[in-house]
């Protein structure tokens, strides 16, 4: 009997640790993956052009050509930072006056009738382009030329323009080197300005520009590798320069084929670069990146596809995190999966939404987490057996509605925690489950 | 019964005298296109649309018609009057007009020019102009902050406008101006370039023009001390100058060896027509204007070709006679009161567009039957402005003023004790680099140089600082009206810059913002025949100067260079 007592104490000591350690474990997992806690709300795009002077038209009309497409696949003027760094359509030399063209078919007009350039000419240097990516401006500086993202935003960073090993001219005077990029990019990190962001270079030996990069999040392509050169597509001898580059008219053949609805992929973009038609490598590194290519669809970069969800009233959105859990874990293949789990989600919707008294669940997740890491020991704790967990969140979490609207005086979550271990405590003591119970979901579920 | 009637004619006489007052104050919007065939075969079209709001003291913050995003400009930077134009090209004032309204206020620097007049106490003015730089930038999309800096603006007194010391100048005359600039000024409009005339506005039929400007005014009494208090009034004004292209007819040529001018129709040089106007404006109008110059020849021609038994050309028939034909009956023909002489006057042709729609759109073509040629009315002197010297090597600018014929009489000179004056005033201002020695100012009077203190009324000299501020000179000169020309000469030497304050294009130079010569005494404008209907036409009023002011109010030819 003492024996007895003295493991239950035993035991009870290490749940207290435990306890502890998944709380710091569980805190920095999702910081650190923030990718699976926070939502994808919004796209941005910022896109540069860095090259002054007429021969240079192609950079202007490369810029130009992803900022139509851009707006085409649905990302508005508000949420485009565009950097111009000559005028090309109303210069002296052009023979089209306000037209800018990418073909020499001349079919497409890029400059359009409502196009809107935040930074042009002088304006288009090291110093702003760094104040835009960190946010550091002025505060007289308008909205309209500051990159207002969050830590929900997926930014699209396309820079062209001559560059060469580590470095991108500007305007013929300065250089940004990769390691100012790279600083920049991990201040972003810091001051969660992205969630994601794609960066796309297309210069002279562009891998190199992004070759210092050290934040997680970041995917990086670029037209070529070091030493070697990236060429123009073709002249247009009316207009009298060359009038697009190899690597952007290849993205852009790829995107005509598009609309806002289709679910491309990324890996089928960076696969559609055929180094023989490119004349140069497309390079492209995803270390620093989680989710697989073939995963993310083109539009979550280059468009602004919202999922919507729908509610049956006005004014009492669901706790997006739930929903949006169920769709980043899953892979395409259990798609019928998702189905259930969606229904499973909605109909958890309606139940809070018709319990009146229910608050927003704002403080499901990390609660479900922390107590079934109380049911297996945190030193076994890995993401896989985290995702293999999740997967059963949507049968459980019809169980801790349940459990939350009895709850739901319950203002202080410490409070609730505590409760919690106090209630499992005897449990556990009690059944002396083993993991591959819990696995199945045997112990945790007669818990909860 | 007796007393629900008492109750509802109650409720119907409040709702009444509700909506009366309420009526009185009112947002309005008009448009208004003006054409006018050019004496170098050329057309200008003038755009001018006219938005006003009421008070905010009676009316509130919550407008229908007016731009948010000027309303809050002008509420955040307390402004009283501000004015940014966007130009390229030259204004030729020989062959297009010096002397009349739209030449007067709408030829302006290239570039990007910016005045502007703050309610704020003095030491907050040059505060509020740096965040005003600031918000125009991200709003036009041009790069207006770079005004913001000390070097870049000054602070006229008398020279530019007669107000007070709360006016500040800015201008960067090598500033593109594209689409990108058009677009959020064409936002600012209710129907913006979807309903109305801006849908005449293809961007590159505009920018292929010889002369392009964007302009818009604001005014406000919102913190003034006047008593009338009239709300904020914003003009916007597009001028172009476009060269149709020639058909086949103008190969013929004519007895006196003159080819035929172009004819035009508004298809042809905008590629779209009128397909309705803008539902949320009072009026929409478009007027073809012919000069006196174009209408004195037309007469000549008239009288030639009809013998001398025929009668004179009524004015209501005048838009299908010899010279040209018009594709379509004007609605109205207005004549202006000439009240020096009662010959030739200009003639508007008025056409209102609210009978057009999409089946039906409007499309007003002018053709030439015979080649005419004319002048335009010219400004008291015909100013030019270049530099002398080479490099450091007795450097110096230049400003040369050619007196210009008198057309009949046109202005009234300053008779100071019955001899003819001509006063005009110089504003200038030039770069911290380019420094001005204002103590080596010279004047040549009809090529012989003479002292200065003889014809310089007054004078105000802000000389430059190095990276600090700019060298700015006001002048005010009085001349005889016999001079043939003036010439003013300023030596200067080229100051030294460091490797970063040279933009990335060095190699192209640097532009000295043009000055700008404006004659106080002279009035350019066009006197209607006093009708109420022609109260209601921003364009025309602006046009049209009431008579108690004849005198007073200045014309402004600006001196342009490159």
């Amino acid at each position: 009997m003492g024996s007895f007592f003295r493991f239950r104490a035993f035991l009870l000591l290490i749940l207290a640790a435990t306890h502890l350690c998944c709380n710091s474990i569980a805190h920095s997992s999702s910081s650190a993956s923030s990718s699976s806690t926070t939502m994808h709300t919004n796209n941005w795009a910022v896109l540069v052009c860095t090259s002054r002077f007429w021969f240079n038209y192609r950079h202007m009309a490369n810029t130009l050509s992803l900022y139509r497409t851009v707006k085409r696949l649905g990302i508005p003027d508000e949420r485009i930072i565009l950097m111009l760094a000559d005028d090309m359509a109303c210069n002296a030399r052009n023979k089209y006056p306000a037209q800018v063209f990418n073909n020499e078919n001349h079919k497409l007009n890029l400059y359009g009738d409502n196009v809107e350039v935040d930074y042009r000419g002088y304006e288009v240097t090291v110093e702003n382009f760094l104040r835009v990516l960190t946010g550091r401006h002025e505060t007289a500086v308008p909205r309209s030329k500051r990159l207002l993202s969050d830590e929900g935003s997926h930014i699209l960073l396309y820079m062209t323009g001559h560059g060469g090993d580590e470095f991108l001219k500007f305007q013929d005077s300065e250089e940004l080197q990769s390691h100012d990029l790279a600083d920049a990019v991990k201040q972003m990190k810091e001051k969660r300005r992205f969630k994601e962001l794609l960066i796309m270079v297309d210069t002279c030996q562009a891998a190199t520009l992004f070759s210092q990069l050290h934040s997680p999040g970041v995917l990086a392509i670029g037209s070529s590798m070091k030493g070697e050169n990236s060429y123009s597509h073709h002249l247009d001898s009316d207009v009298g320069v060359s009038v697009v580059d190899r690597f952007t008219f290849y993205t852009l053949a790829f995107f005509e084929r598009l609309n806002m609805y289709d679910n491309a992929s990324l890996s089928s973009l960076f696969g559609s670069y055929n180094p023989n038609m490119l004349m140069s490598t497309a390079y492209y590194r995803m270390d620093l990146y989680q989710r697989r290519l073939e995963e993310v669809p083109v539009t979550n970069f280059f468009g602004s596809v919202m999922e919507t969800i729908h509610t049956v009233s006005a004014y009492r959105a669901p706790s997006g995190k739930n929903s949006d859990k169920d769709k980043i874990k899953l892979s395409l293949d259990q798609s019928v999966g998702l189905d259930e789990r969606r229904t499973l989600t909605s109909s958890n919707v309606q139940d809070q939404i018709n319990d009146s008294n229910t608050k927003v669940s704002s403080v499901i997740p990390p609660y479900s987490y922390l107590h079934i890491f109380f049911c297996i020991s945190c030193s076994d704790l890995k993401d896989g057996k985290a995702l293999m967990l999740q997967d059963q969140l949507g049968l459980l979490e019809h169980l801790w509605c349940t459990f939350l609207n009895k709850a739901e005086k319950i203002e202080d979550v410490d409070i609730l925690v505590n409760y919690g271990l106090v209630i499992m405590f005897p449990l556990v003591a009690k059944t002396n489950c083993k993991y591959e119970d819990l696995s199945i979901g045997g112990c945790c579920r007669t818990i909860v | 019964m007796a007393a629900v009637l008492r109750f509802l004619i109650a409720v119907l006489l409040f709702s009444s005298i509700a909506t009366a007052s309420l009526s009185q104050e009112e947002e309005e919007f008009s448009e208004e296109l003006l054409l006018k065939p050019l004496a170098d075969r050329k057309v200008l079209a003038h755009f001018h649309f006219e938005s006003k709001a009421p008070p905010t003291r009676t009316y509130g913050h919550h407008h229908r018609l007016f731009p948010k995003a000027l309303y809050q400009l002008v509420q955040k930077f307390r402004i009283r009057e501000m004015e940014l134009s966007f130009t390229q090209g030259r204004w030729n004032y020989e062959r297009w007009g010096g002397f009349d309204p739209i030449s007067s206020s709408n030829a302006k620097p290239p570039g990007v020019e910016l005045w502007a007049v703050f309610d704020v106490p003095h030491d907050l003015v040059d505060a509020s102009w740096k965040n005003l730089t600031h918000t125009l930038s991200g709003l036009f999309c041009a790069s207006i902050n770079f005004l913001e800096s000390s070097t870049a603006y000054s602070a006229p007194d008398w020279g530019f406008q007669p107000f007070s010391g709360s006016l500040r100048y800015g201008s960067l005359p090598r500033e593109a101006v594209c689409t990108e600039n058009l677009t959020p000024w064409l936002k600012l409009l209710p129907c913006r370039d979807k309903a109305g005339l801006a849908t005449l506005m293809d961007r590159p039929s505009i920018y292929r023009g010889f002369y392009h400007s964007q302009r818009l005014r604001l005014s406000s009494t919102e913190f003034g001390s006047t008593e009338v208090e009239s709300g904020i009034a914003l003009d916007q004004t597009l001028t172009v100058v476009l060269q149709p292209t020639t058909s086949h007819r103008a190969s013929m040529t004519y007895s006196s060896d003159s080819v035929l001018q172009p004819s035009w129709s508004l298809s042809s040089i905008f590629g779209r027509k009128v397909s309705g106007r803008c539902v949320l404006a009072n009026s929409s109008n478009v007027y073809v204007q012919v000069e006196r110059g174009l209408m004195s020849e037309l007469k000549i021609l008239h009288a030639e070709d009809e013998g001398s038994g025929a009668d004179n050309l009524t004015f209501e028939k005048t838009w299908n006679n010899p010279g040209f034909e018009l594709s379509i009956a004007p609605n109205r023909v207005i004549k202006e009161v000439n009240i020096l002489h009662d010959e030739t006057s200009i003639v508007l042709y008025e056409y209102l567009i609210d009978n057009y729609s999409n089946s039906e759109p409007f499309d007003l073509g002018f053709t030439w039957k015979f080649p005419v040629v004319w002048s335009s009315p010219q400004a008291p002197l015909h100013a030019s402005r270049f530099l002398m010297g080479s490099g450091n090597e007795r450097g110096a600018i230049a400003i040369s003023l050619k007196a210009t014929e008198p057309s009949d009489g046109l202005w009234f000179a300053d008779t100071i004790e019955n001899s003819c004056m001509l006063r005009f005033n110089v504003f200038q201002v030039v770069p911290w680099y380019v420094r001005v020695y204002f103590h080596t100012l010279q004047v040549f009077v009809d090529g012989k140089p003479q002292s200065v203190t003889d014809f310089i009324e007054r004078m105000r000299i802000s000389p430059s600082e190095d990276k600090v501020s700019p060298g700015v000179m006001e002048m005010a000169l009085k001349l005889p009206c016999c001079v043939k020309s003036v010439t003013l000469t300023l030596e200067f030497d080229k100051g030294f810059l460091h490797i970063d304050e040279y933009p990335p294009d060095a190699n192209q130079g640097f532009d000295i913002p043009s000055a700008v010569i404006s004659f106080p005494d002279f009035h350019a404008s066009m006197h209607f025949l006093k009708d109420d209907s022609l109260n209601k036409s921003p364009l025309l009023s602006k046009f049209q100067i009431p008579r108690r002011l004849v005198g007073l109010v200045s014309c402004y030819p600006s001196c342009l260079l490159s």
